[in-house]
């Protein structure tokens, strides 16, 4: 039922004492899927976790109802192109390639074929003979997507592939990368910035802190950033008729009273409607003293998720 | 892809990186040091064989005939011209019973040296009689076999091996990780275990070979230079066993070090405290219980040794124990013994591997 899904169930990841990411429930459809969030959000956590090399601390991923614990299995149908910069000692690009392949278990004919063929789709093919440990950072970024996508995988994650492309590369990468998804494949990136990914993504998944804050299709989810919920603390007069009126008007998604007894804690998505139901309470004769912002840090946030464009 | 066919090809890409590891090229110098003492000791040996050979040589048989007593004129007509001859006056001081005179006694001291081809006969006269005769063999091959024996268990089983496996196969995973680079590895469709096994496949040929040739080669060095007559002796009789028992626990100590250290590199970052552990751990095997004894590398190895290592008299017993296996196994159930420890140690590795995750940075 779930062999086409990249499935999370409540999973959590912590390094020590280090939170990696926290109860993470995603559903993942095949498609392009893009984790987007700013440096420590735990993108690459996301990623470690579903091609296995960390292990979640609890919950449960499989990946087209594979588990990342059996390898030989997953790495089948799956290609990774990590973030991380280095390639085994000494090695060139060829056999950095061609050594992926002979460990899948190709033929050594029809592994020479194949990574001669990844390397041309990502245009190394120049330097193919050279050493990694040479390459440009661009280059070793390609080199890296060659290796992934040379066995043609079922699920191709790819950890900020579009980094360090000059601007051909990255349109000739981004029509491969749509090309697969045509085909039923799942291909998984991560990018800094929205604007980088949206065009091309058929979903995206923002994260921050390493919680999902919205996942789904790209307008569904600049909507929800949009109307993300604000938290304001309402410093007044009899907090709990307050809160009550707050409630029958409808305009907020939750009220609670200040455990502290400051006033009434309002989580809303409405800021206008909002703003206009404490003017009333106001008339009504309720003293209202003030109506303070208290999640400035998360308002940020999602002002860089969601970036200029809309 | 079977699994062995996977190993195998998990050993082949890592095969270059393990006889050439950047980190471990010294490993090198541990295997050649007991060849380059055998051939400089044999080379020695050859030069002064070759400088008194040049001279006459005189005959064995008439050099065993010599009796205590003989005047050197004697000698010199039974056995010919010696090679060196040397007289000299010794005197000492006679105390007499008259008061305070000092009588000094002269007496004619006289040597003359023989080599008769395999032996240094040294003949001493004390006033024109003959009183000792020294004999001493040129290369002594018993001794040269004892002093082998000594330098491959002291030296090559218990530091050369052990820190050369140290080197090789610490480096496959622990080296990788501070390359960051293991995670290539993990992205393989490979079942962690059989990466674990085709990585100390390759380390294992690398540390045979070289190792494997160490000792092969100060063997034949040890030989090559005996007298031919022995060598020839030697080598239809029991050379050839003995040169494969010493081969054999070389390669049987890379197995088990190989397979202690490849776990070590997956469990510690450190490389010094799986050393000094595994060195005191087998230095102290002998004082401890038998069952322990088992859990010990250099037991199964010291086992399978073809001669024994001498161990000198004067040696404080404290000493000697650490030195000698307590209770020597038979070499069969040596050798079991040591593979069935490291299968253990091995299984247990596999367990550390499939628990390890990538957690070097992505900077
Ligand atoms: N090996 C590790 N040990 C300790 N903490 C780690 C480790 N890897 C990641 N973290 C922490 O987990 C959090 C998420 O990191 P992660 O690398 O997943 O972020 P990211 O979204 O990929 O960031 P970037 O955009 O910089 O690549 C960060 O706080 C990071 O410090
Ligand atoms: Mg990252």
């Amino acid at each position: 039922m779930n062999s086409d899904v990249i499935l999370f169930e409540n999973v959590s990841k912590f390094y020590g004492e280090v939170l990696g990411v926290n109860k993470v429930n995603l559903h993942i459809p095949s498609g392009i899927t893009s984790l987007v969030g700013p440096n420590g959000s735990g993108k690459t956590t996301l990623m470690n976790l579903m091609t296995g090399l960390v292990h979640p601390g609890s919950g449960k991923i499989t990946v087209r109802g594979i588990s990342p614990f059996a390898p030989e299995k997953l790495m089948r149908i799956m290609g990774y192109a990590t973030q991380y910069d280095a390639a085994p000692r000494g090695v060139t690009g060829y056999d950095f390639v061609l050594a992926g392949l002979l460990l899948y278990g190709y033929a050594p004919g029809e592994a020479e074929k194949r990574a001669w063929k990844a390397i041309e789709t990502v245009s190394l093919t120049q330097s193919a003979e050279r050493k990694v440990a040479a390459y440009s950072k661009g280059m070793r970024q390609r080199i890296r997507l060659a290796q992934a996508i040379a066995h043609e995988p079922q699920v191709l994650i790819l950890d900020e592939p579009l980094n360090g492309l000059d601007p051909l590369v990255r349109a000739e990468t981004i029509a491969m990368f749509r090309n697969y998804a045509s085909e039923g494949r799942h291909v998984i990136l991560s990018s800094h910035v929205l604007q980088e990914v949206d065009v091309f993504s058929d979903q995206v998944i923002l994260i921050a802190n390493g919680m999902i804050l919205a996942e789904g299709e790209i307008k569904n989810v600049r909507e929800e950033i949009h109307e993300h919920p604000s938290q304001f603390l309402l410093h007044c007069q009899e907090p709990s008729r307050v809160a009550a009126m707050l409630f029958e008007g409808g305009q907020v998604t939750e009220v609670k009273l200040d455990p502290q007894g400051r006033g009434v804690l309002v989580l809303t998505r409405q800021r206008d409607a909002f703003a206009e139901a404490i003017e009333r309470i106001a008339l009504s004769g309720i003293e209202i003293d003030g109506v303070i912002p208290t999640d400035e840090n998360v308002d940020a946030l999602y002002e860089y998720l969601i970036g200029g464009g809309r | 892809m079977s699994p062995l066919a996977q190993i195998w090809t998990i050993a082949k890409l890592e095969i270059g990186r393990a006889f050439f590891s950047r980190r471990a090229l010294w490993v090198y110098l541990l295997a050649l040091f007991p060849a380059v003492i055998f051939i400089g000791h044999g080379l020695d040996a050859k030069i002064k064989r070759d400088r008194w050979t040049g001279r006459s040589i005189a005959s064995p048989v008439a050099i065993d005939s010599l009796s205590p007593g003989m005047s050197p004129e004697q000698v010199i007509e039974k056995v010919g011209n010696p090679q060196d001859n040397r007289t000299w006056q010794g005197r000492h001081r006679v105390e007499s019973k008259d008061n305070d005179k000092v009588i000094i006694e002269k007496t004619e001291m006289r040597s003359m040296f023989y080599f008769d081809g395999t032996r240094r006969n040294d003949l001493r006269f004390e006033n024109g009689k003959l009183n000792r005769i020294s004999k001493n063999q040129f290369v002594s091959f018993e001794e040269d076999r004892k002093v082998y024996a000594a330098v491959f268990q002291y030296f090559y089983l218990r530091l050369a091996i052990f820190f050369g496996c140290l080197g090789i196969f610490i480096n496959l995973f622990r080296g990788e990780m501070l390359d960051k680079s293991l995670h290539f590895w993990f992205l393989a469709p490979v079942r962690r275990d059989v990466l674990l096994l085709g990585k100390y496949c390759a380390g294992l040929i690398a540390a045979s070979v070289i190792f494997g040739s160490g000792a092969l080669i100060s063997f034949c060095a040890m030989v090559g230079f005996q007298d031919p007559t022995q060598i020839q002796s030697y080598s239809q009789g029991e050379a050839a066993i003995h040169l494969g028992w010493y081969v054999l626990s070389a390669v049987l100590g890379c197995v088990g070090y190989g397979s202690v250290f490849l776990a070590a590199g997956l469990l510690l970052r450190n490389p010094i405290i799986p050393a000094v552990v595994v060195l005191l751990w087998e230095s102290i095997n002998g004082f401890l219980p038998d069952l322990l004894q088992k859990l010990s590398v250099l037991h199964y190895l010291q086992s399978i040794c073809p001669i024994p290592a001498p161990v000198d008299d004067n040696v404080p017993p404290v000493l000697r124990m650490i030195l000698s296996p307590a209770a020597p196994s038979s070499a069969w159930v040596a050798i079991l013994g040591l593979l069935a420890f490291t299968a253990l140690v091995l299984f247990a590795a596999t367990h550390a591997i499939r628990r390890l995750e990538i957690n070097y940075g992505t900077e």
